[in-house]
């Protein structure tokens, strides 16, 4: 013993006063397969996949340290809608896989798609008797789409939303654009009149 | 030990009803026989541990004696004592020398004859001797109380307090001696460093 | 006394002897789980999973009952019941109330239940000798070390208690107990059901079973049923050290409306005693071997013998 206690035996009563607060407190068990747990936001489970955004860029594929998302397309043409125009060609997606056996959770792919193709999914009871069943085909990735949870709501104060900010300034634009051309129009049929709406809006 | 059992037999039987023995009677001639047979298997067992739990069981009926003989307290005594510390002993001694599982050949020993002769002439002396002394006597078991505790401590402490307080002499010397004879081997080894 | 009585009085006792020791378990698994923040067993019956060992032993009794190829076949099947039976022996002698409510009044009922207690390390002994494995042996070697180093202090501290009373009979020194035999006799208490817990091998005193060091000691070999019954020695073994202890030195049946429900006293002490060998199991790390000795022979001889010479000394004055 390095630290002499004051009483003998002062150092026993005290192991034996913490297991007994431990007692009654509340147990931090949860009942798991009859009660759920309540995950964080941003949960890591599962990654899914938002099939329609996919362009087939591979870049997830590419940044994946393990590489384990497949990914195989074909090229279709696109006829050319009006004629001289050229043909365009669209790339379709045949098979997206991820491989959650080697999969490391680090979600880079998440983080690179440029067009929000993937998302963290808190799915997590997905575990199997095989290691081959662990590759998850795109049917089983598009179907967990359906588990990702709205965004979590941005703090009091935060910066609103890029997409917010130029929606907005797109519809403000417009609605600029729409009275610019409306009190044109006015101003045309009747120019006395075109002093009173500027009054009006200081 | 066997010699102890077979005059523990003849004592068994030789109260007033020699032929119409008592449940008490038959049950001592029975243990007694049940011991004997167990203290033969001690010597004879090839295997040493068998050997140790085979007197596990003949120190055991001892204590059934003792009880049927109304001597509870020497009877809880011994299976304190014999049992649960001097078997133990044992057994922990072979258990840290050797204690192979299965027979082994050393176990019979060069001398047993002579062996068998001395326990022979021993056991015959002590049959002699006891039933020469008591072979009349009969103690009637229902009526005395005789082995309780309080009975047995005033006899041992009032009559026997002498041969009590020289045998604790005795006891206390050999304790001295067995932690002289640890220590003077540590200083040697001391010594030798 | 009847015949017929007798045997209810021993199937009374065989009523305890197998219900007490699993009560006792499943007390120990719930209150160590919430000692550690978990919950324990809660399936099994349904209620807080009070069903638990009955699943255990219903899983037990369906294991292979395996036998090593080495080892010693009798000794091996023999010594589970040698270590077991002792315990359902001793219950007959312990009191569970005032007057004739005993399996049977023994004359030198301290000297009987401590002998008989000895003999169950008989079968730790065996068990460990018989299964040809080196861990198993250890085991036992370190269970015989234990018992001759816990022998001494538990007999002296008992054998206070019987000066104290003037007579070696449970019933009679619970008919001697007065209330400040408490203060009195704590010291001995206290060393009493020290050494108990270390001849039960019970934590912090389990080096004989260290899980970490030699596996499960002399029982490392043992399946199914046989295993069960080493396990229910354990658990019967802390019903009879906390049953003797609440005898010789909390005062049994003794309390308010003892006349009543004296048996309930006898039952409540017990039950708090068994919830301290819980309690201490949870709390502590196993000690080393060299640190038992070490307690057993400067510890707790000489404290047991300061409370001898307390005893003796009171005595004589109150005399």
């Amino acid at each position: 013993m390095t630290r002499m206690s004051k009483f003998p035996g002062a150092g026993l009563a005290k192991g034996l006063a913490v297991t007994l607060r431990t007692m009654t407190k509340r147990s931090v068990t949860q009942g798991y397969p009859e009660v759920l747990p309540e995950l964080p936001p941003r949960s890591r489970g599962v990654i899914a996949l938002f099939e329609e955004n996919c362009t087939v860029c591979m870049l997830c594929a590419r940044e994946c340290p393990d590489w384990c998302i497949y990914i195989d397309s074909h090229k279709e043409v696109v006829p050319a809608k009006e004629p001289g125009a050229r043909d365009r060609t669209r790339n379709v997606l045949d098979r997206f896989a991820i491989d959650f056996a080697l999969c490391m959770y680090c979600g880079i792919c998440v983080e690179v798609c440029p067009f929000d193709a993937l998302f963290w999914s808190p799915e997590f009871e997905y575990a199997t008797e095989d290691i081959q069943q662990l590759t998850h085909e795109k049917d089983t990735l598009r179907a967990w789409m359906w588990t990702v949870p709205a965004p979590p709501a941005l703090d009091e104060r935060a910066e609103e939303p890029k997409e917010l900010t130029m929606a907005r300034r797109a519809a403000d634009k417009l609605a600029k654009e729409q009275a610019q051309a409306a009190s044109e129009a006015s101003g045309a049929s009747a120019s006395e009149a075109s002093e009173a709406p500027e009054d009006g809006t200081p | 030990m066997s010699a102890l059992a077979a005059a523990a037999d003849l004592s068994g039987s030789g109260g007033p009803g020699f032929l119409s023995p008592t449940g008490a009677e038959v049950a001592f001639v029975l243990i007694g026989l049940v011991v004997l047979g167990s203290a033969l298997l001690v010597v004879t067992t090839k295997q040493i541990v068998h050997a140790a739990l085979w007197l596990v069981v003949t120190l055991g009926g001892l204590a059934a004696e003792y009880l049927l003989l109304t001597a509870e307290f020497i009877a809880w005594v011994q299976v304190l004592i014999y049992i649960g510390a001097v078997v133990v002993l044992l057994l922990f001694g072979l258990m840290l020398t050797r204690a192979p599982i299965g027979r082994s050949a050393e176990l019979d020993s060069a001398s047993k004859w002579p062996a068998l002769l001395v326990a022979g002439a021993a056991a015959a002396t002590l049959l002699t001797v006891v039933v020469d002394a008591f072979h009349a006597a009969y103690l009637d078991l229902g009526e005395t109380g005789d082995g309780s505790a309080r009975v047995t401590g005033e006899s041992l402490f009032r009559v026997w307090v002498l041969p009590f307080e020289v045998l604790s002499v005795l006891l206390l010397a050999a304790l001295i001696g067995a932690i002289i004879l640890s220590r003077s081997r540590g200083d040697d080894a001391d010594r030798r460093r | 006394m009847t015949l017929f009585e007798v045997l209810v009085r021993l199937v009374l006792v065989l009523l305890c002897f197998l219900v007490l020791p699993l009560v006792i378990g499943q007390t120990e698994h719930k209150v160590m789980g919430h000692m550690q923040a978990r919950v324990g067993p809660i399936y099994a019956g349904g209620f807080h999973g009070w069903a638990q060992l009955v699943a255990d032993g219903v899983k037990f009794a369906q294991k292979e009952d395996v036998v090593p190829a080495g080892a010693d076949r009798r000794v091996f099947r023999l010594a589970p019941a040698v270590a077991l039976i002792p315990y359902m022996v001793v219950l007959i002698a312990i009191p569970l109330g005032p007057g004739d409510l005993v399996g049977r009044s023994i004359d030198a009922g301290v000297f009987f239940v401590l002998a008989v207690m000895g003999v169950g390390v008989l079968g730790s002994l065996m068990a460990g000798w018989a299964s040809a494995n080196k861990f198993s042996l250890l085991g036992a070697l370190r269970t015989a070390a234990q018992l001759m180093a816990y022998e001494l202090p538990m007999l002296l501290a008992a054998a206070s208690v019987a000066m104290a009373a003037g007579t070696l009979s449970l019933t009679g020194i619970l008919g001697e107990w007065q209330w400040w035999w408490l203060p009195w006799q704590a010291v001995g208490a206290v060393v009493f059901f020290t050494a108990g817990l270390a001849e039960l091998q019970r934590p912090p005193f389990d080096m004989p079973v260290a899980d970490s060091e030699i596996i499960f000691g002399a029982y490392t070999e043992y399946t199914g049923l046989r295993f069960a019954l080493f396990l229910l020695a354990e658990y019967a073994g802390i019903l009879v050290l906390c049953a003797l202890t609440t005898v010789l030195f909390l005062g049994g049946w003794h309390g308010p409306w003892s006349g009543d429900v004296g048996w309930l006293w006898t039952l409540l002490k017990t039950g708090l005693l068994a919830f301290v060998v819980i309690w201490l199991r949870v709390s502590y790390p196993r000690l080393r071997e060299d640190q038992l000795q070490k307690l057993a022979w400067t510890g707790l001889i000489p404290l047991a013998l300061g409370q001898l010479v307390l005893t003796g000394i009171v005595r004589v004055a109150t005399a």
